[in-house]
C-alpha cells in the first residue's frame, strides 16, 4: 500500500522527532498498564487477605453511627434473650454467640495484649479450623491463632497466662486472614464457661449466623431485623459478603483512579503526536499539493497521515507493552512488596488495554492534522515554500 | 474577447477536448474583487499544442489551474473531455486529474519520499490500486530518454533535466488526453530546455493535447498556436 509506504518513509526520514513521539507513547502505555496492574493486584491481595466469609451474617448490638465496617466500641451487648430470638428467627441456620474482650498475655516471661474470644466449644468447628492439636472441648484449655502461636512460639501443650489464669494450649488454628466476623489469628479462643467464670459476663458481644443456603442471606437478615428491631433498633445486622464487595469495589475505584492518573501521561503523549503530525503536515504541504494535483483523493491524503500516526502509536504501544511487564513488576515490588499477582490474567489484561489506549490516543491525535492535510487547497499547497 | 476552435496542425473533426464557455474567475479580496479570468471562451481540439503567453498577473496560471480542475470557475462552464466540471464532486475532479490530465510543472514537483520508479508509477497505482506497472515504467523512461539505472534513485539525486523527464513520464503514465505544462523549461538551461521541448513535441505528435504556459517566445514557437492573455482576457 503506497500510502503506508509514505508514512513509513516519513517516519524514517524524521526519525528523531518520531522517536520522541514514540517515547511519549511508550511512557504512557507503561504508566497506564503498570498502574492498572498495581491497582488490580491491590484488589486481588486485599480480596485474598480478607477471609472468605460470604456465608455469614454478623449481628452487633446497636450503637448508632455505624458505617460498613466494624462497630464502634460501646458498652452495649446482646443478651441471652436476644440470642434466643435470633435462633428462632433463623430456623435451621447455625447461631454462634461470642464473647469478646482484650486481656494481658504472658508466655515464658514475654508479655503482651491479646484478644480473647469466648464461645460454646460445640460451635468452634463451625467457625474455625485447627491445623495442629485438637478442638477445644472442656471448660479449660485454649486454642490460639496461627500468628499468635508464631509470635510466642507456641505449640500444642504450651502454657499461657491470660489475665491471671493459666491455660494449656490444646490446638493451633489455621491462618484465616482479616475477617468481618472474627479475627482469630492473633487471638485466644476459650470456652464460654471459662470466659463467664473469669470475666463474669453473661451477655454477648456479637452473634454470627452461618447461613446454609447462600440464597437465603437476605431473608435471614430480614427475619433477624423483623424479630429484634421491630419496635426500636436493638441490633445492627451485616452481611459479610456485602461488606467484602463494598471494600473490593472501593479498591476497584482506587485502581481505576490510579490507572486514570497513568492515562494522563498518555494524554501528554497524544499532544506530542499531535505536534509531530502538525509539523509533518506543515513540512509536507507542498508534497500534499503535488499528490492532490496528480490525482490523490482527500481521504487518501487523510489515510496517509493517519497511517503515520498509527505507526507511531503502534510502535510506542508495542515497546510500551513489552516494557509494562517490567513496569508492573517494579510497581508491585515497591508498592506491595509482592509480585504474586503480576501474572494474574486480570492484571495482564491491562497491558493490551494500555496498548489499545496508546494506539487510540495516537490515532485521535492524528485526526485533525490528517484532516487539515486532506483539506489543503492544492493550488496554495503547490505554492508553499 | 473570445477565440473558438483553436486547432493544431492535425486536422480533426472530433469534439473539443477542452471547452471554456464564458469562463470567469474572480477572487474576492478584502480590498476588492480581483478578476483573474474575464469571460474567456475557448475550444481546444484533440491533438492541439497551445502556448499561453502574457505578462505576470495576466491570468495564465489561473487558466491552467481552472483547466487542470485545481480551481473552479466563478462564472461560465468548463468542459474537459466532454464533462462539465461544475457538476463534478471533489472526488470526481480528482479522478479526472488522475486519468485525463497530466501535469508538468516548472519546479518538476516530484515526490521526494519516493524513488524515480515510484514517482512515475504513482498515478498508475492510484488508478489501478496495484503496484505492478508491467514494464510500463521502463517503457516510459526509455521514451523520455531516461536511463533505467536512475529508476532506483531519489529525485534529489537527479539533474533538473532528468527530473523534468521523470515528471513527463509520470504525466504520461495513465495515458491522459491532455498535458498541462506550467513553464516546463523555466528551471532548465537552454540546451536541456530544447531537449524537453523536443520531447513534448514528440508526445504531441503521438496525439496528446498540450496546453503550455510560458514567458519565453522561443519556447512558444514549439506550439501550433499561441494565446495571449492580458488582464484575464484572450487578446
Amino acid at each position: 500500500m503506497i500510502f503506508f509506504e509514505f508514512a513509513r518513509r516519513s517516519i524514517r526520514l524524521h526519525w528523531l522527532r518520531s522517536l520522541l513521539a514514540v517515547l511519549g507513547i511508550v511512557i504512557g502505555v507503561i504508566a497506564i498498564s503498570s498502574m492498572g496492574i498495581l491497582g488490580n493486584s491491590l484488589v486481588l491481595s486485599v480480596g485474598e487477605a480478607l477471609s472468605d466469609v460470604g456465608d455469614t451474617v454478623v449481628v452487633y448490638p446497636h450503637a448508632g453511627g455505624f458505617g460498613n465496617g466494624a462497630p464502634l466500641q460501646t458498652d452495649t451487648v446482646i443478651t441471652g434473650r436476644q440470642v434466643q430470638q435470633i435462633e428462632r428467627a433463623v430456623g435451621v441456620n447455625d447461631v454462634i454467640p461470642l464473647h469478646l474482650s482484650a486481656d494481658r498475655i504472658e508466655v515464658g516471661g514475654e508479655r503482651g495484649v491479646v484478644q480473647v474470644y469466648g464461645m460454646d466449644t460445640a460451635d468452634i468447628p463451625l467457625l474455625l479450623e485447627v491445623t495442629d492439636g485438637v478442638y477445644l472441648r472442656g471448660a479449660s484449655g485454649a486454642m490460639v491463632g496461627q500468628a499468635l502461636a508464631r509470635t510466642y512460639n507456641l505449640g500444642v501443650g504450651s502454657r499461657i497466662t491470660v489475665g491471671d489464669q493459666s491455660l494449656r494450649v490444646v490446638g493451633i488454628l489455621a491462618e484465616r486472614g482479616v475477617g468481618f466476623d472474627i479475627n482469630p489469628d492473633r487471638a485466644v479462643i476459650v470456652s464460654d464457661q471459662w470466659y463467664r467464670s473469669v470475666y463474669g459476663e453473661e451477655d454477648y458481644d456479637q452473634v454470627i449466623v452461618k447461613v446454609r443456603n447462600l440464597e437465603e442471606i437476605e431473608e435471614v437478615k430480614h427475619d433477624i431485623d423483623a424479630a429484634l428491631n421491630r419496635r426500636e433498633i436493638e441490633v445492627d445486622i451485616f452481611d459479610t459478603r456485602m461488606i467484602l464487595e463494598t471494600i473490593l469495589e472501593t479498591f476497584g475505584t482506587i485502581s481505576t483512579f490510579t490507572t486514570a492518573i497513568g492515562g494522563i501521561s498518555l494524554v501528554v503523549a497524544g499532544v506530542s503526536i499531535f505536534n509531530v503530525q502538525m509539523m509533518s503536515v506543515t513540512e509536507r504541504t507542498r508534497e500534499v499539493g503535488i499528490i492532490r494535483s496528480i490525482g490523490t483523493r482527500r481521504r487518501e491524503v487523510m489515510k496517509m497521515f493517519l497511517y503515520e500516526a498509527f505507526l507511531l502509536g503502534f510502535l510506542g504501544s508495542a515497546i510500551g507493552g513489552i516494557l509494562s511487564f517490567g513496569g508492573g513488576y517494579l510497581a508491585l515490588l515497591v508498592m506491595l512488596q509482592d509480585t504474586t499477582f503480576l501474572f494474574a490474567s486480570s492484571s495482564l489484561v491491562y497491558i493490551p488495554y494500555g496498548m489499545l489506549f496508546g494506539i487510540g490516543t495516537s490515532l485521535i491525535s492524528g485526526v485533525y492534522p490528517a484532516w487539515k492535510a486532506a483539506n489543503l487547497n492544492p493550488i496554495e499547497a503547490l505554492r508553499y515554500e | 474577447m473570445e477565440e473558438k476552435g483553436v486547432k493544431g496542425d492535425r486536422v480533426s473533426t472530433d469534439q473539443p477536448v477542452i471547452r471554456l464557455d464564458h469562463v470567469s474567475k474572480i477572487y474576492p479580496l478584502p480590498f476588492g474583487d480581483v478578476t483573474a479570468l474575464d469571460d474567456v471562451s475557448l475550444d481546444v481540439e484533440p491533438g492541439a499544442f497551445i502556448a499561453v503567453m502574457g505578462p505576470s498577473g495576466s491570468g495564465k496560471s489561473t487558466l491552467l489551474n481552472v483547466i487542470g480542475c485545481l480551481d473552479v470557475p466563478t462564472k461560465g462552464d468548463l468542459f474537459i473531455a466532454g464533462r462539465n466540471i461544475g457538476e463534478l464532486s471533489d472526488d470526481e475532479l480528482t479522478d479526472l486529474r488522475r486519468d485525463t490530465l497530466g501535469f508538468i510543472f516548472q519546479q518538476f514537483n516530484l515526490i521526494p519520499l519516493l524513488t524515480v520508479r515510484e514517482n512515475v508509477e504513482y498515478p498508475l497505482v492510484l488508478k489501478t490500486r496495484r503496484r505492478e506497472s508491467e514494464g510500463l515504467v521502463e517503457e516510459l523512461t526509455r521514451r523520455v530518454g531516461l536511463e533505467e539505472e536512475l529508476l532506483s534513485h531519489k529525485p534529489s539525486e537527479l539533474s533538473g533535466g532528468q527530473q523534468q523527464r521523470v515528471a513527463i513520464a509520470r504525466a504520461l503514465v495513465n495515458d491522459p488526453e491532455i498535458l498541462l505544462c506550467d513553464e516546463p523549461t523555466g528551471n532548465l538551461d537552454t540546451k536541456t530546455g530544447t531537449l524537453i521541448m523536443e520531447l513534448l513535441t514528440e508526445v504531441n505528435g503521438q496525439g496528446k493535447t498540450i496546453i503550455m504556459v510560458t514567458h519565453d517566445p522561443r519556447i512558444a514557437e514549439y506550439a501550433h498556436r499561441t494565446i495571449n492573455l492580458v488582464d484575464g482576457k484572450i487578446v
